[in-house]
């Protein structure tokens, strides 16, 4: 080692600070891994025990409130205006309103949905909003078991005590300046966080969890016969999909064999689950958070004026199942099952709620 | 005898590292060595092992024959002999071949004369796959994590252990790797035909001199490396690619569990911009 | 024993600068002055200088600017004309090919056209440049065998660039200009036709290609290994055999049990690494002309290899009645 020339011991100092450096920017062992397939196919699991400990303590559950009697009067006999939950008893009501209080606003208190001095007036729109989504989490759990199965969501699944989830996407704006001549991004091509840093499309949603564009681009025969999806199409759906496994901190081997990305024979149930999960997004976005556009107040809307709408971190928020897959249900059986049945308040209803409340600024 | 025309007066006794007269010969124009014999046992023995492991598998089909690597729950033991035991056993043996011929390598050098430059060089390459079988599995904590030993079958392991990353070709290391791949064989195209443009100039013309080849490509592209500086590009490049390779699968999972495009995030929020929004 | 391994030259003899070998004519004089880096001189030979600049060459390097102007020029409008964006987002930034539903037909130029121009600027370039190659060895006398290693990679260009986007019908099928957008192409390629490693041509340009890295560090450790023969004298070796190529051919031959001549070893060296973008082009043009799905391709002809279940069974939801679609 001291025959070396001096330039040559600098040069390996620097190669060996450049390489600690970059070693910074990495994590370090040990790293727990999951097989998740045929062993030596290399569908595994990855994950870091620090980035595994964090996601626990961010996943904790609320305590539940303590259970009510079911006995006595009905909340929709003896409050007004209860046009949802009227079916639990007045403990049972007072209780979830407690929690639901926790869930989303324990910051704001009662009075951010509620007038304080009228409780049963529906001038605030985030009363409107409330109930409509004391349905939607109904729905979920009655309509959807083929994604939530017994585990269920309840308000905090989304909120975890923020009146806005932290996790939703809103249509972005056209692409300013320049873009009549030159420099078109093509909707693609930015440093985008919904992609995970890929310069893949980074908006997947608008597509395949609002619309119901085909995510699917591969064809079922060796050779060609009539498969018109193009390169071009398939990155949008490695949108989705970058989506969808950072959104359950998990890669892509989760729900599939890359052998073949298509083939479902032999391949991991989990993607059943998801496929299910993508129509439930649709379904939601589609037919709950769409028509209450007209109820948001503008600083709740995007740039383009639409609401705010969910996609799988809403729920996920990096976990492979929300809350990693405590049930909360158990606690709230209320919101287990739809009161309503097919019922519930139509788009029409809920446009006309919004239309008769005073606005008031929040 | 097998012997060139030249080869007789190159045949001669020494060199070796182990067991000196004993093995010092060949067979045929190989020479054997005491290397040789212990690259034919491992060798032989592994090449046993995989057969009878083909005899124990669904097929014969030289595509779709695969020994695979034991479960993950093995952790860093011995597993059952069909239960990927006997990829282990393999992948000692070919350690032990590679190794081994590796070495014999450096006893035909000595006894040429020559540098060590070409065992050296494939001991870049042994380093590069026992990244893949040894080193990244023990940092991983299980042998599992090695690849498959079948034609397609270690093909779908490169594609799921690059999905296991969202999108492999955001690894730096890889990309740094993928350039001198690409590099690498440039560089040889253009020295392999810089060579025979001189040497076959095409008809009527003689045969030409290095002058000629370095002002070729002084009048392409402005400089020139010569005669010697190609042949060190070309060592250097390719080395570069193999141990950019290993480097590249070895930070993959013991050094980073999430995608890689997320990687570039330190880039673009570098504290000399990242007041700025990126729009 | 330590051994020096003439990996870098230690002392390095300076001595009167080379103008060239002179050319005949219609030739244009050489342009710049010569002159020597210390540092190349440790790895290779320390002159630069001087070039030929020709008519094709000026022509080639004026499209080849134009080329890179307009990619550069569009990436910095995508980031609203912000320099520090730019370079901040440089990796990410791309010009795109057209829509596909333009087709072969010219779309805007904000819609592709720039792209389209750009590419045939490109093209011309490469071509011109091409050309080039070729009369410089015309003009010095010596082979053709490089322009003809150029024009496999040319034909691979032109593969990706044009064959195919035209046999598919659509400009949108080439490759974006741009860092990661261009890997996002190659993956989204690879997603879209049923994964790549399936295709058989694929599959021997990467054993040409990691064959050309193989067979480099191969040829350029031999005759670093014999340089103190004087190995690296390759031309005066090949016409007159000395003790460098006869050690290099034995040492392989007793290795191995075959070797190569300092010539024919070029010959291997410039057939590898021409067959991967000459096979490679192939593997690219089939796919979706003639191969739609390549892992269904490969299950049809019975290489696609099986894996025991360990999953319970799944079935496509889509294909099941009754399930919300």
């Amino acid at each position: 080692m001291n025959r070396l020339p001096q330039w040559i011991k600098r040069g390996l100092q620097l190669a060996g600070v450049s390489g600690l450096v970059l070693l910074t920017g990495c994590e370090r062992p040990p790293m727990e891994s999951v097989q998740h397939g045929y062993r030596g196919t290399g569908m595994v699991q990855v994950y870091n025990p620090t980035q595994v400990e964090k996601s626990v303590e961010a996943n904790q559950v609320p305590e539940a409130q303590p259970p009510a009697a079911a006995e006595g009067p009905k909340a929709g006999q003896v409050y007004q205006n209860v046009k949802v939950l009227g079916d639990l008893s007045v403990g049972q009501f007072a209780r979830l309103m407690t929690s639901m209080t926790n869930w989303v606003a324990p910051g704001e208190g009662c009075a951010y949905c509620h007038n304080p001095a009228n409780f049963a007036e529906d001038s605030k729109y985030t009363k409107v909003v409330a109930r409509r989504m004391v349905e939607m989490t109904q729905f979920i759990n009655t309509n959807w078991k083929s994604h939530v199965a017994d585990t269920g969501v309840t308000c905090y699944t989304c909120h975890r005590g923020q009146p806005v989830p932290q996790a939703v996407w809103f249509k972005s704006a056209e692409q300013p300046l320049g873009a009549n001549f030159i420099g078109d991004k093509a909707g693609q091509n930015s440093p985008a966080a919904s992609v995970k840093l890929t310069s893949l499309p980074n908006d997947p949603f608008t597509p395949f969890l609002l619309e119901a564009k085909e995510i699917r681009v591969n064809g079922n025969t060796a050779l060609p016969s009539g498969n018109r999806q193009s390169i071009k199409q398939a990155e949008w759906t490695y949108g989705l999909m970058t989506h969808m496994a950072s959104s359950l901190g998990v890669n892509c081997t989760y729900c599939h064999n890359t052998q073949s990305f298509a083939k479902w024979e032999g391949g991991p149930p989990q993607r059943t689950t998801a496929w299910h999960g993508i129509r439930m997004a649709r379904n939601l976005n589609l037919d709950y958070l769409e028509p209450l556009t007209d109820t948001f107040p503008a600083h709740r809307k995007g740039e383009l004026g639409d609401v705010a709408k969910l996609n799988c971190a809403t729920c996920h928020q990096g976990a492979y199942k929300p809350l990693n897959g405590a049930s909360m249900l158990k606690d709230y059986p209320e919101l287990g099952h739809s009161a309503h049945a097919a019922g519930a308040l139509t788009p029409t209803e809920v446009a006309k709620a919004s239309a008769a409340m005073t606005p008031t600024k929040q | 005898m097998a012997m060139l025309s030249f080869e007789k007066k190159y045949r001669v006794r020494g060199g070796t590292l182990v067991g000196g007269d004993l093995f010092d010969f060949w067979m045929g124009p190989f020479y054997v060595g005491f290397f040789g014999v212990t690259t034919a046992f491992f060798s032989l023995l592994g090449t046993a092992l995989i057969l009878w492991g083909a005899s124990q598998g669904p097929t014969w089909n030289l595509w779709q024959i695969s020994i695979a690597p034991p479960d993950l729950s093995y952790g860093l033991r011995f597993a059952p002999l069909l239960e990927g035991g006997l990829w282990q056993l393999i992948t000692v043996c070919a350690i032990g071949a590679f190794v081994s011929w590796a070495l014999r390598e450096v006893e035909i050098c000595r006894k040429l004369g020559m540098g060590y430059h070409v065992p050296a060089a494939f001991g870049v390459a042994i380093f590069a796959y026992v990244t893949l079988v040894v080193i990244r599995p023990v940092l991983l904590g299980a042998w599992g994590h090695g690849f498959p030993y079948g034609i397609f079958s270690h093909l779908d392991w490169v594609s799921n252990v690059g999905y296991q990353y969202l999108h492999f070709h955001y690894n730096p290391a890889h990309m740094i790797a993928v350039s001198f791949f690409f590099a690498t064989t440039l560089a040889l195209s253009l020295h392999g035909g810089l060579v025979l443009s001189s040497t076959n100039p095409g008809k009527g013309e003689v045969v030409k001199t290095p002058e000629h080849e370095d002002t070729y490509f002084r009048d392409i592209i402005g400089y020139s490396v010569g005669t010697l500086g190609i042949h060190r590009l070309g060592l250097f490049m390719a080395l570069a690619a193999g141990l950019f390779s290993a480097l590249c699968i070895v930070l993959s999972g013991p050094f980073w569990s999430r995608g890689w495009p997320e990687w570039w995030g330190w880039w673009l929020n570098m504290p000399i911009w990242s007041q700025w929004p990126l729009k | 024993m330590s051994q020096y391994l003439n990996l870098f030259t230690t002392v390095q003899a300076t001595g009167p600068l080379h103008d060239g070998i002179a050319l005949g004519q219609g030739n244009s004089p050489r342009s710049g002055q010569p002159f020597l880096s210390y540092w190349l001189g440790k790895l290779g030979n320390a002159q630069l200088g001087p070039v030929y600049l020709g008519g094709l060459g000026l022509a080639s390097l004026i499209f080849g600017t134009l080329a890179f102007n307009i990619i550069g020029f569009n990436m910095l409008a995508s980031v609203n004309w912000d320099p520090i964006q730019f370079i901040r987002q440089l990796f990410w930034l791309a010009l795109e090919p057209p829509p596909p539903a333009y087709g072969l037909s010219i779309p805007p130029m904000n819609q592709g056209g720039w792209y389209l121009l750009a590419s045939a600027f490109l093209l011309l370039s490469v071509m011109l440049w091409w050309v080039r190659t070729y009369r410089r060895a015309r003009q010095l006398g010596m082979g053709t065998h490089i322009p003809w290693a150029f024009a496999a990679a040319i034909w691979l260009f032109l593969v990706l660039g044009l064959f195919r986007p035209l046999l598919m019908g659509a400009w949108s099928e080439a490759v974006p200009y741009g860092i990661f957008p261009h890997l996002d192409w190659t993956a989204a390629f690879s997603l879209r036709y049923g994964n790549l490693f399936y295709n058989p041509f694929h599959a021997l340009s990467i054993a040409f290609l990691y064959g050309s890295t193989l067979l480099f560090a191969m040829h350029g450790a031999t005759i670093l290994a014999v340089s103190h023969f004087g190995g690296e004298r390759e031309i005066e070796q090949i016409v007159d055999r000395g003790t460098a190529s006869e050690r290099a051919a034995l040492f392989w031959r007793w290795t191995m049990g075959f070797n190569a001549t300092m010539e024919s070893i070029h010959r291997w060296a410039w057939w590898f690494a021409v067959l991967c973008p000459l096979v490679g082009g192939i593997g690219i043009l089939l796919t979706g002309t003639v191969v739609d799905n390549w892992y269904l391709w490969a299950v049809k002809h019975g290489v696609a290899p099986p894996y025991p279940d360990v999953f319970p069974a799944v079935t496509d939801p889509a294909l099941s009645t009754g399930v919300k679609p």
